[in-house]
């Protein structure tokens, strides 16, 4: 069974200057001008992406900086909107982005649970009734009603992820978290991640960590400005991206790809 | 599309409630007079103007003090929900970046916040109305209706400014002096009555007078607003909040992108 389906998607942003938004000045002096500032200045970050997902896999994203990766990961967790192609996903679908999670850093880390348990489409029982556990996995029990500006970056990731297991996802998208908490949290995590592959839960994974997500993933996909360049295996497809990134005067004494 | 973003803000409901109780806990931590200073804020208004129009200017209005906190806990709730609401969306950015998030609950959270405000004062209002030996009767019946009407035409208003302050970032400075002025505009310091009847067209084309209006005839005069002016309220109210939730809905998706 499938459980992501992308279709040709497409995705352009506005090319931002200094001054990323509009006054009610600069609109009439646009006009003014008659330049229409939006088209010409646009340009595209995902061109014309298509794969799929079957459920119970985990697919890795690669890519260099500015390929697109959390681009792709926005528009599939719906914060983004594709300008063109199809996103078909069965089942709940929750995304752990960045270290923020969409924390709301004046809270406290009580609310934000609540906040975030419904986001993540629990019912407030629902939260209510898993609250200790999510506290306890990710540890907080003695500063979860303090607001959560005043947490560490590894707190607040721990807290999101903690949240998002506890959900009842069945899609979940996770972006470089792997690489921050402590040792001691990034087995939790994996341990975690095992589990959600065991119970057939769908995760696409986006990470610079090659040695995790060789292990972790049964699919890799690799994205080089905004188009998918090679999709598959991810033994083979990893080490072509290896290959790719050292510079050519590095690859004398590495086996050729191509 | 606008029935879907309604359906949608209900069944956030429980979302809407944990953010509205936040806010309000946040207004009032830190400060220590609490609560009590959302109480004294009206009064401060209500005072100062009574001064002003009552004893410096001689105002011929009865019962001064009680007339002004007629219209001006509506005005606070409606001027409060359109000032804060303007800079909701920028100010929630850290959850519209990083998860979807359903934006239309933010600009709801800050009404429904202020409505909870509103609610606060009128315990404090009916004090005022009876110390004053005003003598209330059925029309008492239909504040709920002009309440309801309100509501919906704060909140389609809030969604368009929260929408478009988003794109233009300047509105909000420019809001509040034309708060200012609309609040002058409408008959909530003087009666509609001592407008000149070479000037009512101002009043014709304010949709807060109505509301206004309302309320003074209810709570003070005993008064059933008239089957028209009910039916502007219902009217404003609903073509407002439809016309806020579409321009809300167009401009839904560059927010993730522009804050």
């Amino acid at each position: 069974m499938i459980a992501v389906e992308v279709e040709n998607l497409s995705k352009r942003f506005r090319r931002q200057t200094v001054q990323p938004y509009t006054t009610i000045k600069s609109a009439l002096v646009d006009i003014f001008r008659r330049r229409k500032s939006t088209e010409a200045e646009s340009f595209e970050v995902l061109r014309d992406i298509t794969f799929s997902v079957k459920q119970g896999q985990t697919l890795s994203i690669l890519g260099r900086n500015g390929s697109g990766k959390s681009t792709l990961l926005k528009v599939l967790a719906g914060i983004y909107r594709a300008d063109h192609g199809r996103i078909c996903v069965h089942g709940r679908l929750g995304a752990l982005l960045d270290l923020g999670t969409g924390f709301h850093p004046e809270f406290s880390g009580r609310e934000n649970v609540f906040i975030n348990g419904i986001i993540l489409g629990l019912s407030k029982k629902e939260v209510r009734q898993r609250f200790d556990r999510i506290v306890q996995f990710a540890g907080l029990e003695t500063s979860i009603d303090e607001p959560v500006k005043t947490y560490s970056s590894g707190m607040y990731m721990r807290l999101g992820f903690a949240v998002a297991v506890h959900a009842d996802l069945d899609v979940l998208l996770i972006d470089e978290i792997l690489a921050v908490g402590d040792a001691a949290f990034q087995l939790k995590c994996s341990d975690k991640i095992a589990e959600f592959r065991q119970h057939g839960k769908t995760i696409i994974l986006v990470s610079h960590d090659l040695t995790s997500v060789e292990q972790l993933s049964d699919e890799v996909l690799w994205l080089d400005r905004g188009v998918i360049r090679e999709r598959g295996e991810p033994q083979r497809v990893i080490s072509q991206y290896r290959w790719d990134m050292v510079g050519p005067e590095e690859r004398t004494g590495l086996p050729e790809h191509h | 599309m606008v029935l879907s973003s309604l359906r949608e803000l209900v069944s956030y409901r429980a979302l809407i409630q944990i953010l509205v109780a936040r806010d309000l806990k946040a207004r009032y931590r830190g400060s220590v007079l609490g609560l009590l200073w959302t109480l004294f804020n009206p009064l401060l208004h209500m005072g100062i103007y009574a001064l002003l129009f009552s004893v410096y200017m001689r105002s011929a209005t009865e019962r001064y003090a009680v007339f002004l906190l007629c219209g001006l806990l509506p005005w606070i709730w409606f001027s409060a929900s359109l000032m804060m609401g303007a800079t909701s969306i920028v100010e929630g950015g850290s959850l519209l970046k990083k998860v979807f998030f359903p934006a239309h609950v933010l600009p709801t959270v800050t009404v429904t916040a202020n409505f909870v405000n509103f609610l606060l004062g009128i315990p404090i209002l009916f004090t005022f109305l009876v110390l004053y030996g005003v003598q209330m009767g059925l029309p008492i019946l239909l504040l709920p209706f002009i309440i309801a009407c309100q509501f919906a035409f704060t909140l389609g208003l809030t969604f368009m400014i929260a929408a478009v302050s988003v794109h233009y970032r300047d509105i909000p400075h420019i809001l509040g002096h034309f708060l200012t002025f609309w609040f002058f505009l409408s008959p909530i310091v003087y009666p509609a009555s001592q407008v000149p009847e070479s000037y009512r067209f101002i009043l014709l084309l304010n949709p807060f007078v109505p509301f206004v209006v309302a309320y003074q005839d209810i709570l003070l005069y005993n008064l059933y607003p008239s089957p028209g002016v009910c039916g502007e309220m219902l009217a404003i109210g609903l073509g407002i909040l439809l016309c806020g939730l579409c321009v809300f809905t167009h401009f839904r998706w560059s927010f993730a992108e522009e804050i």
